[in-house]
């Protein structure tokens, strides 16, 4: 039993290679069913997002890793010249290695981010849902989710915004609770006004205002995100109703002075105003960050405060792959304990065949012997071969180095003339299953 | 009857230990462990003022210490109320200090003073019980308006770290500090209107304290200022539009008055309230 994780993440392939292998498009259903029906894998879990094309497989044959690999090709019908210098493929504890990493967001693009998690765990149920898990990719799938749990719970990898308008709105709610009862005004109508007022209506704010000199656009962009033009003459009154402004004209000189908000603020009283300039030249004078209820963050403080998380984040990777490296070491001795497990049995089953072959022997010379006796006889006998294999099998089963683990198992085998290789994976994988 | 006095407040202040480190580094388990061991904190001063009521055969209001003790046990309760219902552990830090500190009080002066006839009256107790719990809403006011001014500092300094990271919006802090600003209000007001019902009824007493019972009287005097900047408070808050930061600096005055009021006041200066 081989585990392999083998595909093309953000890091291995450009986007134009991505695109050509997103199994997303075209169904990961299918490739699924096509990975186990044409016997390339025994278990398969595909986790495809806009990042990353990855198949965990597990299967018999060491050289399944290509297998896979040119599977991802031929499915996509994707040349394998031109797919094989991207593809990555990692065997055993270091595919689970790569899993276990890319469930804690430390693969991802944006390190941290949380969205990887549900994705993990979509694929998997997925490939659950069409019978295409066993015993090794639920224990490798379930390992995965604590990893992407842990991290996130044990350490401050996800903390922070680590985008200017994530930022920008994880201030406004530490600042006003919720953004669903909030008017916001945008200042000008250009495209980062356009992208700001986008992202603003995501949010479900209450009212969006666009003022701009010229009328026209105001119009256009108002109706574009679902708001409300306003005349710039109108500006005052449009300031004193607004809970957040943002500056986003192409102005070259400030258009918000400190004049101009210091006298809408006196009837606000204590209601606070949160002034955003993404403008460049800046479209709000610094002294308005002087007023009392004024919160004002230009661009370069909201790209200060990114730079602040991202460093606070990169901090925390330390801890966050200590949890990945304890994760993995676990996982790898239930695999390896996993691999003596055939020889185990095939061991066992060998002396309780002889013990019985032996008693059908006897047979005609026990026949004379009450009921009692003969139950005593088979109990005995049982024990003795119990007793036998007691020793060998706790040794077989303390084995951890991997080498020393096949040349026991071979010897084993060769010793006791074990049955070849293909029955003892079907007991094994019976087992596994309902382990699980 | 020594360990059990000592009980809520070692209780309590380990509590405060265990806030206060997940304050610097919050982590679930280590929030949970304190907000456990301050409800045992509270749990074993509900038996102790219970074993007390028993013993005595009244509750234990009288005189300041015993006062001291009634005021952590509401404070808590208020707090832990708080918690449960908001899931906020950040003001527990502040809280639970408070508490540790106050119960240290009650903790060296464990006996219960015996009543004198002058308190012998259903008034008395409800006049103590709603004011003490009304010191306890305004405590409760203080510390969240403590840290709306904390935080509200970070953000217009532009430097988000420890408090943003740690506390709820700015909106949230300015809404409890209301709500408890006006339970407060509302249990001093009727604290204060029991308190003046009751004095008249004994004005005839013999006892020169109820002869003392007027506005020359410091704790007198001070509790009504208290009262006249806790009316200011509620009504500035509507009236004028005095919340966030004026708000969160109103709660910081008159909590200290209070303070003053209960401790240096209760125990040195009044004539009237010295039981």
């Amino acid at each position: 039993m081989r585990l392999f994780a083998v595909g093309v993440t953000h890091r291995t392939a450009p986007i134009e290679l991505r695109e050509c292998v997103d199994f997303a498009r075209t169904g990961v259903d299918s490739a699924l069913l096509a990975l186990t029906s044409n016997g390339v894998a025994r278990e398969a879990v595909v986790l495809s997002t806009c990042n990353r094309a990855e198949i965990y497989a597990v299967a018999d044959d060491d050289r399944a890793g290509e297998a896979v690999g040119r599977f991802i090709g031929d499915y996509h019908r994707v040349p394998w010249d031109r797919l094989a210098p991207h593809v990555f493929q990692h065997r055993g504890a270091e595919a689970a290695d790569h899993l276990f990493r890319v469930a804690a967001g430390l693969d991802s693009l944006v390190v941290g981010e949380p969205q990887i998690l549900g994705q993990v765990k979509d694929a998997f149920a997925t490939a659950n849902g069409l019978k295409q898990t066993g015993a090794v990719t639920h224990r490798l799938f379930n390992t995965a989710f604590t990893v992407g749990k842990r991290v996130r719970t044990e350490t401050g990898l996800g903390e922070g915004a680590v985008s200017v308008s994530y930022a920008a709105i994880a201030l406004a709610k530490k600042i006003f609770g919720d953004l669903t009862g909030l008017e916001v005004l945008i200042l000008g109508a250009g495209e980062m006004a356009k992208l700001t007022g986008v992202h603003l209506r995501a949010q479900r704010v209450k009212g969006l205002t666009i003022a701009s000199r010229t009328a026209s656009s105001a119009d256009a962009l108002a109706r574009q995100v679902n708001g409300r033009a306003v005349a710039w003459s109108q500006l005052p009154d449009a300031l004193a109703d607004a809970d957040i402004v943002i500056g986003a004209t192409g102005a070259p000189e400030p258009v918000l002075t400190r004049a101009r908000v210091e006298e809408t603020m006196r009837p606000r009283r204590s209601r606070p105003l949160f002034v955003i300039d993404i403008a460049v030249p800046r479209d709000v004078e610094s002294a308005v960050g002087d007023l009392d209820q004024v919160f004002l963050y230009n661009i370069d403080d909201l790209r200060t405060i990114v730079k602040e998380n991202l460093a606070r984040r990169s901090a925390e990777l330390d801890r966050a792959e200590r949890i990945v490296t304890e994760e993995v070491a676990r996982f790898a001795t239930w695999m390896q304990s996993r691999e003596i497990l055939p020889t185990v049995v095939a061991l066992r089953q060998r002396f309780e065949a002889i013990r019985r072959a032996e008693l059908l022997r006897l047979e005609p010379k026990l026949a004379g012997l009450p009921p009692e006796a003969r139950a005593r006889i088979d109990e005995i006998t049982h024990l003795i071969v119990e007793k036998l294999l007691l020793s060998p099998t706790e040794q077989l089963k303390s084995v951890t180095d991997e080498a020393l683990m096949v040349s026991y198992s071979d010897a084993v085998n060769r010793l006791f003339g074990l049955a070849s290789d293909d029955s003892a994976p079907a007991i094994d994988r019976r087992r596994g299953q309902k382990a699980s | 009857m020594t360990i059990g006095s000592w009980l809520p407040a070692v209780l309590y202040t380990a509590a405060a230990a265990v806030y206060l480190a997940n304050f610097a580094r919050p982590k679930p388990g280590v929030g949970r462990a304190g907000t456990a061991l301050l409800g045992a904190g509270v749990l074993a001063h509900t038996f102790l003022i219970g074993m007390q009521t028993v013993q005595a055969g009244y509750a234990p209001l009288v005189g300041t210490t015993a006062a001291v003790s009634a005021f952590v046990w509401l404070l808590g309760l208020a707090y832990l109320y708080i918690e449960l219902s908001t899931d906020e552990r950040a003001m527990g830090a502040f809280v639970a200090v408070l508490m540790a500190a106050l119960a240290v009080l009650p903790a060296l002066n464990p006996g219960v003073e015996s009543r004198p006839p002058l308190l012998r009256s259903p008034l008395f107790t409800i006049h103590v019980l709603s004011l003490l719990f009304a010191y306890a809403s305004f405590a409760l006011a203080f510390v969240i308006g403590i840290t709306y001014v904390l935080l509200f500092k970070e953000i217009k300094a532009k430097h988000l770290g420890f408090f943003y990271a740690r506390l709820p919006s700015l909106q949230a802090l300015d809404m409890m500090n209301a709500r408890a600003i006006g339970v407060g209000w509302a249990l001093l007001t009727a604290g204060v209107i029991v308190g003046a019902i009751w004095a008249t009824q004994v004005h005839a007493s013999p006892d020169p304290r109820a002869k003392a019972m007027s506005f020359a009287d410091p704790k007198i005097l001070l509790a009504v200022l208290c009262w006249a900047m806790y009316t200011f408070a509620f009504v500035a808050r509507g009236a004028i539009g005095w919340s966030g930061r004026r708000a969160a600096w109103l709660s910081a005055i008159g909590f200290v008055i209070v303070l003053l009021n209960f401790l240096p006041v209760g125990y040195f200066l009044t004539r009237s309230h010295n039981f």
